[in-house]
């Protein structure tokens, strides 16, 4: 866990351990402006021992507070530079005139050893930035408790320093310079609170912008599959339980689609370019026998799997309200257009009139031919007493292979529309129709997509998206973290 | 709108035993009415066929095979007519096979039925 927010933090790919030299991989508790023994920053290993930074927070505190002359517990073998997590320090400390040589030694190489680590964590400095602002506001608030402590014990050591370092020198050697010190140290902590502060700001905007990135590649693949028919988890089927059948049409379909807008952007171009008749004709022929493919198409896929298109799985959520029989109404369509065909010659007027009542009549013959065959699918399965199980279900069975010839029956029925108006249509409104009924069905697919898209806080609980929400968790500002301490 | 030529009708029409054969049996019912439904009770395309017709305030004449005593010979007759395996629904008007259901719906929406119709009577404006 500590180990994982550490990396969060942006500054490794890999955690705290890593291929980069300790300085990069500055430890979590340092950075946060806490006390934290040397031993700690020069960590090679993987794990990041927050018992020790604890005990050495909380002795450091019994250290504040006492001002006892003990050794802290936790230096043994390991000198005790409490301002080690400063890099910046030690090199405006050592500018300032030192009390005694033994501090200015110590301090030289307290410089020496830490301004190798300050000058490479300046190579980080990222520009400022608001949530860094105020994050290193936050980290300055602890920090300047923390400088007003750390400056009444003493002054930094390095690890090649003796291992032990009496109290009475530290104390001994900041008593004269503490006031600059003290504003120095400050100075310094702040520097490094915001430094820390941009980093961590970039590593969240690159996590975000990688989450972002991968949303959009999922939704993508998404409605792909959906488009291809592949079932979810929260749809309907259950995954794989997709018919060859209907798998081979819901690709041939994904790919007519694909045909369809070459198509419509022919026609666009070609309405614009004012085309000669003639030439308009081809496009328009060529679209018509566009249409005649899908109707070709199903007519195999009715065969193999009549109920993948008559439940309307092989479209788009919004298309499949507008279902009847396996497809769109004819009469539907033809109202959709009536209002935008204008101008229209009387006898083209009553020529749609005439089409639109006929497909009417049409389909209400079909749907009540379909409804008889409910009515007898449901007399022969029905309750009452099963004398031959089987007897009745291959009854049942006979009745159900006459869906395919009803979705068959309105294919045609579409198709038959559609060649009809071609016919009553001049050449130049027949593109502008079926640009129309292209664009028409284009954007009731788009809503589909729109709607399934929808920002909901459902989404926060799908698995793909969890991990996305609880990484970004991890590397918000770190007022969470400093409350653990 | 012949479905298959005129083969079919001058071949039987020539033969003498015109009552027992399902084909001249077929024609022979197709022509004394003026709009004929073949069809069975338990076809529920046969269904919307009438209902098609009737929707357009056309009075056909059904001749429901399954219960007919020769039914199954005239079925028989009426695949080979129409060249496919489905024998029902077929429909005559004015003694003219029109066809299966596909090319009713055809003929319905390119416009061509109603004068056919009207033309054999069976409709009136």
């Amino acid at each position: 866990m500590a180990n994982h927010r550490v990396g969060e933090t942006g500054l490794t790919d890999s955690g705290p351990s890593s291929n980069h030299h300790h300085h990069h991989n500055i430890p979590y508790a340092v950075l946060h402006g806490m006390n934290v023994p040397p031993s700690f920053m020069h960590q090679e290993g993987s794990a990041f021992d927050f018992g020790e930074l604890e005990e050495a927070i909380v002795l450091q505190g019994v250290k504040i507070r006492n001002d006892e002359a003990k050794p802290p517990l936790f230096t043994a073998g390991r000198p005790a530079a409490t301002l080690e997590m400063f890099p910046s320090w030690p090199m405006r400390f050592q500018q300032t005139p030192r009390g005694s040589s033994k501090s200015g030694e110590e301090s030289t190489d307290s410089g020496s050893g830490v301004n190798t680590i300050s000058s490479k964590t300046e190579n980080q400095v990222e520009p400022e930035s608001p949530i860094s602002k105020k994050t290193s506001s936050l980290d300055q608030q602890q920090q300047v408790e923390m400088a007003s402590d750390i400056s009444r014990t003493g002054t930094s050591q390095n690890q090649s320093a003796a291992a032990k370092t009496p109290q009475e020198k530290r104390r001994g050697s900041t008593s004269e310079k503490q006031l600059d010190a003290k504003t120095l140290r400050r100075l310094a902590q702040n520097r490094e609170a915001a430094r820390k502060s941009r980093l961590r700001k970039k590593a969240y905007v690159q996590q975000l912008e990688s989450s972002r990135i991968k949303l959009t590649q999922l939704e993508q693949d998404l409605q792909r599959a959906r488009s291809q028919g592949f079932f979810l988890g929260g749809c309907a089927g259950t995954v794989g339980n997709i018919s060859s059948g209907a798998a081979i049409f819901d690709m041939e379909y994904s790919r007519w689609l694909e045909d369809d807008q070459r198509h419509m952007s022919e026609l666009r171009t070609g309405l614009n370019a004012h085309l000669s008749d003639s030439d308009l004709r081809i496009i328009v022929d060529s679209y018509i026998s566009h249409y005649d493919e899908i109707f070709r198409l199903k007519v195999a896929a009715a065969k193999a799997d009549v109920f993948h298109l008559i439940t309307g799985m092989w479209t788009t959520p919004a298309e499949r309200c507008f279902l009847w029989m396996g497809g769109f109404r004819p009469s539907d369509l033809i109202k959709m257009l009536i209002s935008q065909l204008d101008p229209l010659t009387e006898q083209q007027v009553m020529g749609i009139y005439s089409l639109q009542h006929s497909s009417q009549q049409a389909e209400e013959a079909l749907t009540q031919g379909l409804e008889q065959l409910q009515q007898s699918l449901t007399d022969t399965i029905a309750g009452g007493p099963v004398i031959d199980g089987m007897q009745q279900m291959a009854v049942a069975l006979g009745k159900l292979a006459n869906l395919e010839g009803f979705v068959r029956q309105a294919d045609n029925l579409r198709q038959q529309t559609l060649h009809q108006l071609s016919r009553i249509l001049t050449v130049r409104q027949a593109a502008r129709c079926f640009l129309m009924i292209g664009e028409y069905y284009g954007r009731l697919r788009a809503l589909s997509s729109l709607w399934a898209s929808r920002p909901r806080e459902s989404m926060m609980s799908e698995d793909h998206s969890c991990q996305t929400t609880t990484e970004l968790q991890m590397v918000q500002p770190s007022q969470n973290h400093f409350s653990n301490f | 709108m012949h479905y298959q030529g005129d083969y079919s009708w001058g071949y039987y029409m020539s033969t003498r035993s015109i009552g027992s054969d399902p084909m001249e049996r077929v024609v022979k019912l197709a022509s004394e009415k003026a709009v004929v439904i073949f069809s069975l009770s338990s076809c529920c395309m046969c269904h919307a066929m009438k209902r098609l017709f009737c929707g357009m305030g056309v009075n056909p004449t059904v001749y429901e095979l399954d219960q007919d005593p020769r039914g199954k010979d005239l079925e028989t007759a009426l695949m080979r007519l129409l060249g496919n395996s489905q024998p029902v629904p077929v429909v005559f008007i004015g003694g003219k096979l029109i066809g299966a259901m596909d090319r009713v719906m055809a003929s319905h929406i390119n416009g061509t039925l109603v004068p056919l119709l009207k033309e054999a009577g069976a409709l009136w404006l």
